[in-house]
């Protein structure tokens, strides 16, 4: 485990004064009448025992330190993602799920193969200090890239479901009929990741920065790290997004070149 | 049900077609289409009649294989849709549907439009012949599309697909969505072409003076069934599509309900 001897450790009722701030929130929710109020507390009870489940778990994990650990923890960590992914569409994409963890573990494993054995070059590969807080921040731009392009790629189609079949009725192909709206999906997906870029550290400091930073890592290491982030975070936005899009596409289109109109 | 008789030289032929989609999450399959039988002459028309929600764009999509059957088979001039290129198909038996579709760019960019290998004369001399064939001026070429008025757009993609030398023309309701003088320029474009080009025409409509220049077959569909079959161009007989007719025409300028 890593040497973090300038943190200072949280006793339980100093947590239990940041519960404070949450009592904030839930008195706004009241006198605005927001009727969020219910929502707050499942939500903080659900981070409460998530986090501490989360940390029962990898401390174990960090522990034990075997590679068929690791592989598990960030199988489930994918199969959440994807499961996250889709649940927020306003119609199921027939499929969704399946397609969405596809485009997860490629994105993600080639992202992090590349991060991991060539760039912080970990020994063992599957050292979970690396590996999962890594994989964590990868999959976790890949999931709301992938759930940002099926979220605009359906509801592109929906709209433009005259301009497809206009395409596909000139002689266009399928995949040719859909390209456009492919394009949107990828922008949209792919554009909070470039304005990400152009402010990171200016706006605020970054998670992984500040939690290496509070860690008592020189901001000069840091600032390293969550470059490399940031970059791989764009690779995996990408890829996610991409494969999300082409797979989803699909799933409205026939061999025949015709759109499902009845799906949308 | 008064069945169509068969054609002599049939463009299409439809035979015993359903269609229904899948029903989500144990809900019934919902039928479109049933048991729909009819053929179109080679350079005649058919006018597909009836209630919105009657299937009829459905099975004009059956045509060139933008919707596929159930069961049952779609002949396009003697061979099965299923045996050809979908592209193909369409490129012979070509779309024009209610609302036009134009992309960005000139008419002229829309006039090109299409994937590559298309065979086609798209020479300049070519697109201004197409754009005069449908009633417009040359001039337009140049114009953006987006500032055309309803009409002309409507025109431009009746132009479009005839650059691509098609045997058919499937038109969805292609004057419902204009003014009545647009409408009636449509109309008078139509009934033009298919006599200069003894093209064959297949039109989903409720306007009653497209129905009756068309003349051919005038089939009459409700809930996915043929209700009712006739020749549009002899005195229609059947009391409920003279009922359907009338009504529609007293309100000649409404689309789709």
């Amino acid at each position: 485990m890593s040497a973090a001897g300038s943190v200072l450790d949280l006793s339980l009722p100093q947590l239990a004064l940041a519960l404070l701030l949450v009592g904030v929130v839930i008195m706004i929710s009241v006198r605005q009448e927001l009727g969020i109020g219910r929502d707050l507390v499942v939500g903080s009870l659900r981070a409460i025992v998530q986090l501490y489940l989360v940390g029962l778990i990898l401390a174990v994990v960090f522990h034990a330190a075997r590679w068929y650990w690791v592989l598990l923890i960030l199988a489930v960590m994918t199969a959440v993602a994807a499961q996250a992914a889709t649940s927020r569409l306003a119609k199921p994409i027939p499929g969704a799920r399946g397609i969405a963890a596809l485009a997860l573990t490629v994105s993600t494993a080639v992202t992090l193969a590349y991060v991991i054995g060539v760039i912080v070059q970990v020994r063992p590969w599957y050292d979970p200090q690396y590996i999962i807080p890594i994989a964590g921040m990868i999959l976790g731009s890949a999931m709301t890239s992938a759930a940002l392009a099926g979220d605009r790629l359906q509801g592109d189609l929906r709209v433009r479901a005259d301009e497809v079949e206009a395409r596909l009725a000139l002689g266009f192909s399928g995949r040719e009929a859909v390209q456009p709206m492919a394009r949107a999906a990828l922008r949209a997906a792919m554009i909070p990741t470039v304005n990400g870029m152009m402010t990171v550290g200016l706006v605020q400091l970054p998670g992984m920065m500040t939690g290496q930073i509070l860690a008592g890592s020189s901001p000069l290491l840091a600032i390293k790290y969550q470059l490399v982030v940031v970059f791989m975070q764009a690779a995996a936005t990408a890829l996610a997004s991409l494969l999300f899009v082409r797979l989803a596409a699909g799933r409205y289109l026939t061999p025949a070149h015709q759109l499902c109109r009845h799906l949308l | 049900m008064a069945a169509p008789p068969p054609p002599r030289d049939p463009l299409f032929e439809v035979e015993h077609l359903s269609l229904a989609y899948a029903g989500s999450r144990g809900q019934p399959p919902t039928p479109i289409l049933k048991d729909v039988s009819v053929g179109v002459e080679r350079g005649g028309a058919l006018v597909l009649v009836g209630p919105s929600g009657s299937g009829k764009s459905t099975l004009l999509r059956c045509l060139n294989r933008l919707a596929e059957p159930t069961s049952g088979r779609v002949r396009f001039d003697g061979r099965d849709v299923r045996s050809l290129d979908p592209r193909e198909l369409r490129r012979r038996a070509a779309l024009v549907m209610q609302t036009p579709v134009l992309f960005e760019g000139s008419v002229r960019d829309n006039l090109r439009v299409r994937p590559a290998g298309t065979p086609g004369d798209f020479s300049d001399a070519s697109l201004a012949a197409a754009v005069v064939e449908v009633g417009l001026d040359a001039g337009l070429l140049d114009r953006d599309a987006a500032t055309l008025s309803g009409g002309e757009k409507q025109r431009v993609t009746i132009a479009r697909a005839l650059l691509r030398d098609p045997q058919a023309l499937l038109l969805d309701e292609p004057t419902s969505a204009l003014d009545p003088p647009n409408a009636a320029l449509v109309v008078e474009t139509v009934s033009r072409l298919r006599e200069l080009r003894r093209l064959t025409i297949v039109a989903v409509t409720h306007q009653t003076d497209l129905v009756r220049r068309l003349g051919g077959g005038l089939l009459y569909l409700v809930r996915g069934e043929v209700v009712t079959y006739e020749r549009a161009d002899g005195a229609v007989t059947d009391a409920r599509l003279l009922a359907f007719l009338a009504g529609e025409h007293a309100s000649p300028a409404t689309g789709r309900p």
